[in-house]
């Protein structure tokens, strides 16, 4: 039997109603819509016309797709490795430091930084005859690497550019982890004589496992998105060598408007982001997991 | 049983999301149909150009009591985005700059833009405009929008890197090769070219002045990216690339200030180009322009890009009449005068006075004898082809090397274009 509502249900969903109704429309409608467009032929004028799977059969047999998928799977290990590696490693050293903040805050500063801001003082540093390139001329390189416009080189050095910016932000959480530690266990293991290597791969590293969780997902999600530091530096070039999903995405839809084509590496983009996202944090935070 | 509180507290709460949702779609605009005389909204991707376009008003004003409200945006993509979207409501613009050729050719298929025939004919019957431009904005023996502007696609030089070597201004295909090598060996790089954007000039100067029904056939889709023709086309702009004839692709130095600091001594561009060199602080003194001899010297004509941008009004726009009636003004001599006072470039009205000499000089050379036009590579290619294209000669720009591959790419989108026209 259904349960009587009770008045103070009744106004609870009222007062809910209004970001409920808002969500939807802003949200799950456009998310349903691109799903839609994904199936179809459409210029962003008229009426869409329905072609089934052609977009989807489309971007698995376009040469430059796997290029631009390449290229993002590139930047999901980059921006692993060094934005979350370094951050660890600043939080690590400037912990229980006397000013520690003060240490960390240069490294937070960029953070505050629009990507696209990020992706435009970079390529004054990287272009060719740029900052770089004359200071390396002071010290007698003449001949120095073409950052921007040989592969892989160029998303290897975007991801460089974008760590500067995301080094900060990990840092932080890192810090508030260790922070969230209780002391009795560190206390402990240094009495039993552990400290440095020892300490951080039995103690810290298992006791930070929640908060790394966090850190790499959200890392994983933000590099799968890649889009304005890229737009910034290279626009996907020279040609498409340095595209990644996200931005073969606007590509297609704003560029070319061709919105269905658009829409279905949205909906893939999407998906694989979803797919990754719940694995891995499932894996990484299920209860029998934890400490 | 249901409280008067709790009915009052729901039907605030749904009060308050349908006021949201109505927040979004914004207000309900202004100016009536049938309405000739007032503020009009005006909506360009060309924010750098507002204050041009804002200081016509008092002359517009004084002309037909018209007076222009413009929004500039600076990104063209969201601004093509923002306008597909607007034709959706009631808030499509009365006045708009858009893109011919494909673009514009979208727009009057699904019935969106308003007719301009009545408009051109009379421009015509004046003596305003020619008839070669009318074509680009002709579909179906009707005319949409009218010419915001043209611009010649030219080569812009400089004079002291020139003279320090002793070059003269190339008249023909050989002389300018001539003065490419004498520059080189002077030490001075003779061409500008980058690896974003506008890759497109030197391929579509190669290809019209080579064989001009070439070109044509590339915007059909009769002749194919990967022909022998165009690949020995290619081919020429390879031994250049491998001379050293064009600057580092990879440089982001803004093109005229490079041009100032004798980077390099040429620069293909559109004449609005001069405004961009005035910026910099160029003079006339300091900078030269001339139309590009034509590969094949046994042509006729030089063949010249010309580069139209039309200023179109939506046809369920609430202020549709005071668009067309802004749009008739618009082709006046006073109004291109007044305009090219304003911003300075050459001008589609003959009748117009170009206030910059040397831009005068130009125009009126490339519209007489001995110069025919044909339309720039954006607009004269569909939206796709152009994109990869451009990508593509970029990819060249930064690596030369055979030509094949890039034209393969092309050539396969062209492809996928032309099969689904069929």
């Amino acid at each position: 039997m259904a349960h009587q509502k009770t008045p103070y249900q009744w106004s609870a969903r009222g007062f809910v109603a209004p970001g409920v109704i808002l969500v939807a429309v802003l949200l799950y409608l456009p998310l349903l819509w691109t799903v839609f467009l994904s199936f179809t032929k459409y210029n962003g004028l008229g009426s869409p016309t329905w072609i089934g799977l052609d977009n989807y059969v489309e971007i698995f047999t376009d040469g430059d797709f796997v290029g631009s998928a390449l290229n993002t799977v590139l930047w999901v290990i980059g921006t692993l490795i060094i934005p979350v590696g370094i951050g660890l490693a600043i939080a690590l050293l400037t912990w229980n430091l006397g000013g520690g903040i003060w240490l960390r805050l240069p490294f937070l500063i960029p953070y505050a930084l629009s990507g696209i801001g990020v992706g435009v003082v970079w390529s004054f540093i990287l272009s060719s005859g740029g900052a770089l390139d004359q200071a390396l001329a002071a010290f007698g390189i003449t001949d120095p690497p073409r950052w921007l416009l040989d592969a892989p080189l160029n998303t290897i050095v975007m991801i460089i550019a974008s760590s500067w910016q995301g080094v900060g932000v990990n840092a932080l959480l890192f810090t508030i982890g260790l922070q969230a530690i209780p002391k009795e266990p560190l206390e402990a293991a240094r009495i039993d004589g552990a400290g440095g290597p020892r300490l951080f791969t039995s103690i810290l590293w298992p006791m930070l496992r929640p908060l790394t969780a966090v850190v790499v997902g959200l890392s994983i999600v933000a590099s799968l998105k890649t889009f304005d530091i890229v737009w910034g530096m290279t626009k996907g070039g020279p040609g498409t060598v340095s595209e990644t999903l996200a931005l073969t995405m606007y590509k297609e839809t704003f560029v070319n408007s061709d919105y269905g084509l658009g829409s279905a590496i949205a909906v893939f983009l999407t998906v694989i982001t979803l797919i990754a996202s719940v694995l891995y944090l499932r894996q990484q935070l299920s209860p029998k997991k934890e400490m | 049983m249901i409280s008067r509180r709790t009915i009052a507290a729901a039907a605030a709460g749904l009060l308050l999301g349908t006021l949201a949702l109505a927040g979004c779609a914004g207000d309900s605009g202004s100016g009536e149909a049938g309405e000739v005389t007032g503020t009009l909204n005006f909506y360009t991707d060309k924010a750098a150009w507002k204050p041009d376009f804002e200081s016509l008003n008092e002359v517009s004003g004084d002309a037909v009591d018209i007076t222009l409200k413009t929004t500039g945006y600076s990104d063209a993509n969201q601004y093509d985005a923002f306008i597909k979207q607007s034709f959706r409501t009631d808030k499509s613009p009365g006045l708009f700059t858009w893109h011919t050729g494909d673009s514009l050719k979208q727009l009057v298929d699904e019935g969106l833009v308003a007719e301009t025939t009545d408009i051109w004919s009379q421009a015509v019957d004046e003596g305003w405009v020619s008839e070669d431009l009318r074509d680009s904005y002709t579909f179906d023996g009707k005319q949409y929008c009218v010419p915001m502007n043209i611009a010649y696609w030219i080569m812009f030089y400089n004079k002291a890197a020139f003279a320090d070597n002793g070059v003269e201004v190339p008249t023909t295909w050989d002389e300018l090769n001539t003065a490419a090598e004498t520059l080189k060996e002077g030490g001075v790089t003779p061409y500008y070219q980058t690896s974003v954007l506008f890759t497109f000039q030197w391929f579509q100067h190669l290809v019209a002045s080579t064989d001009p029904d070439l070109y044509a056939g590339l915007t059909t889709g009769d002749v194919k990216y990967t022909d022998p023709e165009i690949v020995d086309i290619m081919n020429v702009w390879l031994d250049e690339q491998k001379a050293g004839w064009f600057s580092d692709a990879g440089s982001t130095t803004d093109p005229a200030v490079g041009l100032k600091q004798g980077d390099y001594a040429m620069i293909n561009f559109g004449t609005f180009f001069a405004g961009n060199l005035e910026g910099a602080g160029m003079t006339t003194d300091d900078y030269g322009m001339f139309a590009i001899p034509a590969v094949n010297d046994s042509l006729d004509t030089t063949p010249v890009a010309v580069e139209s941008g039309p200023i179109c009004t939506a046809e369920n726009s609430k202020q549709r009449d005071l668009g067309l009636a802004y749009a008739e003004w618009w082709m006046s001599p006073d109004a291109q005068t007044a305009w090219n006072d304003a911003h300075g470039d050459v001008a589609f009205n003959p009748k117009a006075t170009v206030s910059d000499p040397a831009l005068a000089e130009i125009g009126e050379q490339i519209a007489g004898d001995g110069y025919s036009l044909y339309d720039r590579f954006f607009e004269a290619m569909p939206t796709e082809i152009v994109t990869t294209a451009i990508e593509q000669f970029g990819a060249f720009n930064a690596n030369p090397g055979d030509p094949m591959p890039f034209l393969e790419k092309i050539q396969a989108t062209a492809d996928k274009y032309w099969a689904e026209q069929e």
